[in-house]
């Protein structure tokens, strides 16, 4: 855009020098030219006429001797001139032989003013010289006599104009080029200024603004932009103040909880074991009480996991997985009735084992909770650069416009469920993330929901903690 | 005979129901509350396991680690409460065998403390001498030595290299050294196998900047080179 204005403001500059270069030129050009052809031809037309009325009556009779004309001829070549005469009776005679034939290109309306006992004149080439005839009858009634003039000087002359005009001109344009550039920055720095200012904001560098140098109207624009810019820093940095302060209380919340929960987790543990030894009326009681402290657990771990995203710095440990037994592993443990479908082949990839594990196990226990009873199948894939592994359930699965969300913190897609903490498939979305993979949702056509997770099969995954491996593994990175 | 366990804990309830839970499977439980009462406690008496808490008051679980392993090979095991993978790391490289993270269930930690002492245990190890590249292995006596010289190695690091020798110029990945080592069945954190292999090449390796004797076989495991 910028760009554009810059272009238009040099061209029209450039174009509006030229043209007046051109029209100075034309203009200069023409009154030389004029004023030089005239100049030649009164004072040609001058000579004419002093040299028939006066000089060639006694040099030539009517008619001329060969003597005379030969004479005559030589006395004018003193004088610069060619002559042509041409008696009443007989050939022309030419003052030069190379001027043989020269009398039929002389205009026949030049040559008939003249036979008339007029003095007439023509610009012509003769014998490849530019040359200026001026013809008239010797004393009004004699032999008609040209002379020609060889204005070659002038039109030399008018050569050397044309060509320093040319010359003149294409200098004062590229002056002019130059010139209107640097016009056109002076003048469309500020717009520079602010578009280079708005490009850092856009990019992150909250503190970017546009230097004031004027009060003119750049200058008032210049204000009022870095006044745009005071707040929506302003606003962001509240905004991400508000949102560190609420990521830091949920971590600080989680690891306060960490302790209790964890002696709870060891007291349910031994309780488990004892509850046969209770008396009746409280083993019920005792049964829930290691179920609730169970859920509490699984909601203080998701929270502590979630909180260690926030905090970056998360590592990567790949690993040769061999993807076939990771899946039926993991679908044993956390979900026995689910149906494996694994292709023959061992799928192998580089990935990290544990978080694949969490992935795996999360959505398992989504799909539990939340189609439960239902056929879950968990399917596994490949080719040639990703593998992909789903898990599908039979259940209600998800009204269309909530299915984005799912991956959300603390989004439950059915409010009235009450199973697990929310957090789960939000967890398998940020290992998905750091394993360089997708995840993805989609309902059955027949009913039910599918989970995807697509997974790269090349080692190299972004947002890896390169120093932290190499701090471990030494040599083997 | 009972295994007798050191316990240092600084919360209450958590330290009083481990050593219900330990006791109840067997064990006799010795309590501290802070670093220095533990270490305290350690020097006072012997013990066959260590289950060290990291956030202890007066003394951190990192310190009393390396303050044990400056003249005792006990198997350490660290409670760690946070999950921080850095937490992990540092504790295993103050010379820690191996860790549970809390919240844990006291069978998970049981089966954690019967894997660490049947490796400390060591009597079915049949009498014999194995040597590499200068060291000599005396299985039986669980010593090493090179040119007669005694290298102090904690159980775990002295398990890992003779597993590594035993099948020298084969590849061992860190699933199967977590097994056979550690004794994970099932999916163990290979930080363990990492970091130990770290410690150990500190102690054997001529150059540990540049292993002759354990290599790393790039995304597959380590091996011992003959």
């Amino acid at each position: 855009m910028i760009r554009g204005v810059r272009a238009r403001l040099t061209a029209t500059i450039v174009f509006l020098v030229l043209l007046t270069a051109t029209v100075l030129g034309l203009a200069a050009y023409f009154f030389v030219d004029t004023r030089l052809h005239q100049q030649e031809l009164a004072d040609a037309d001058a000579q004419a006429r002093f040299d028939l009325s006066v000089i060639t009556p006694s040099r030539l009779d009517d008619p001329p001797t060969p003597e005379q004309l030969q004479a005559f001829a030589i006395a004018f070549q003193g004088r610069g001139l060619e002559t042509i005469v041409v008696p009443a009776q007989g050939d022309p005679f030419v003052s030069t032989a190379s001027l043989e034939g020269s009398l039929a290109t002389i205009p026949a309306s030049v040559r008939a003013l003249v036979d008339h006992g007029q003095i007439a004149y023509s610009w012509q080439g003769v014998a490849g010289h530019s040359t200026l005839v001026v013809g008239g009858r010797s004393g009004g009634t004699g032999p008609a006599v040209y002379f020609l003039h060889d204005v070659t000087p002038i039109e030399q002359a008018l050569l050397q104009l044309r060509i320093a005009l040319a010359v003149g001109a294409i200098v004062v344009t590229l002056v002019a080029i130059v010139a209107s550039r640097l016009v056109a920055r002076g003048v469309l720095a500020p717009v520079d200024e602010a578009s280079r200012a708005a490009e850092r904001i856009a990019g992150g560098e909250l503190s970017a603004r546009v230097p004031v140098t004027s009060s003119d109207e750049f200058g008032q624009w210049a204000a009022r932009f870095n006044r745009m810019a005071d707040s929506l820093e302003e606003t962001i940095v509240r905004l991400e103040r508000a949102q560190t302060q609420n990521r830091r209380f949920v971590a600080d919340v989680s690891h306060e909880l960490r302790t209790p929960v964890s002696a709870l987790v060891a007291e349910a543990s031994l309780l488990a074991g004892h509850l046969d030894a209770l008396p009746a009326e409280a083993r019920r009681t005792g049964e829930l009480v290691v179920h609730d402290i169970g859920r509490l657990r699984g909601l203080v771990e998701d929270l502590i996991e979630l909180s260690r995203f926030d905090a970056a710095g998360e590592e990567i440990r790949l690993q040769s997985v061999d993807l076939n037994r990771l899946l039926r592993d993991v679908t044993a443990a956390r979900l026995r009735d689910a149906v494996l479908e694994l292709p023959e082949d061992r799928i192998v990839i580089e990935t990290d084992p544990r978080r694949l594990e969490r992935i795996i196990g999360n959505l398992l226990d989504n799909a539990r909770e939340h189609a439960p009873g239902s056929l879950v199948v968990v399917r596994l894939r490949a080719n040639v650069d990703q593998v992909q592994f789903a898990v599908l359930d039979r259940g209600p699965g998800v009204p269309p416009e909530r299915l984005e969300r799912i991956f959300d913190r603390f989004y439950m897609a059915d409010p009235s469920r009450r199973g697990g903490s929310g957090l789960g498939l939000a967890i398998a979305a940020e290992h998905a993330a750091l394993l360089g993979g997708r995840i993805r949702a989609r309902n059955r056509e027949d009913g039910g929901l599918e989970i995807e997770v697509v997974l790269p099969v090349t080692g190299s995954l972004p947002g890896r903690d390169r120093a932290e491996n190499r701090r471990i593994d030494d040599e083997d990175r | 005979m009972e295994s007798r366990i050191l316990l240092v804990e600084d919360d209450p309830s958590i330290r009083e129901v481990t050593a219900i839970g330990l006791s109840a499977a067997g064990f006799a439980v010795t309590s501290a509350t802070d670093g220095i009462e533990g270490l305290e406690t350690f020097r006072a008496a012997p013990f066959d396991l260590v289950l060290l808490d990291i956030m202890l008051p007066r003394m951190d679980g990192y310190e009393v680690c390396r303050q044990i392993r400056k003249n005792s090979t006990v198997p350490v095991v660290m409670l760690t409460a946070r999950g921080d993978t850095m937490d992990v790391v540092v504790g295993l490289e103050a010379g820690a065998d191996d860790y549970v993270r809390k919240p844990f269930d006291l069978p998970e930690l049981i089966a954690r403390i019967r894997a660490a002492l049947r490796r400390a245990g060591g009597a079915t190890d049949e009498p014999g001498e194995l040597r590499i590249g200068g060291l000599a292995i005396d299985t039986a006596g669980r010593t090493v030595t090179r040119d007669g010289s005694d290298i102090p190695l904690t159980r775990t690091e002295f398990d890992l290299l003779t597993e590594l020798v035993r099948h020298a110029g084969q590849v061992l990945t860190r699933d199967v050294l977590l097994d056979r080592v550690w004794g994970y069945d099932y999916l163990g954190d290979s930080r363990l196998v990492d970091v130990a292999i770290q410690r150990l090449r500190a102690k054997v390796e001529a150059d540990p900047a540049a292993p002759g004797l354990i290599q790393t076989v790039r995304g597959a495991g380590y091996k011992a080179v003959r």
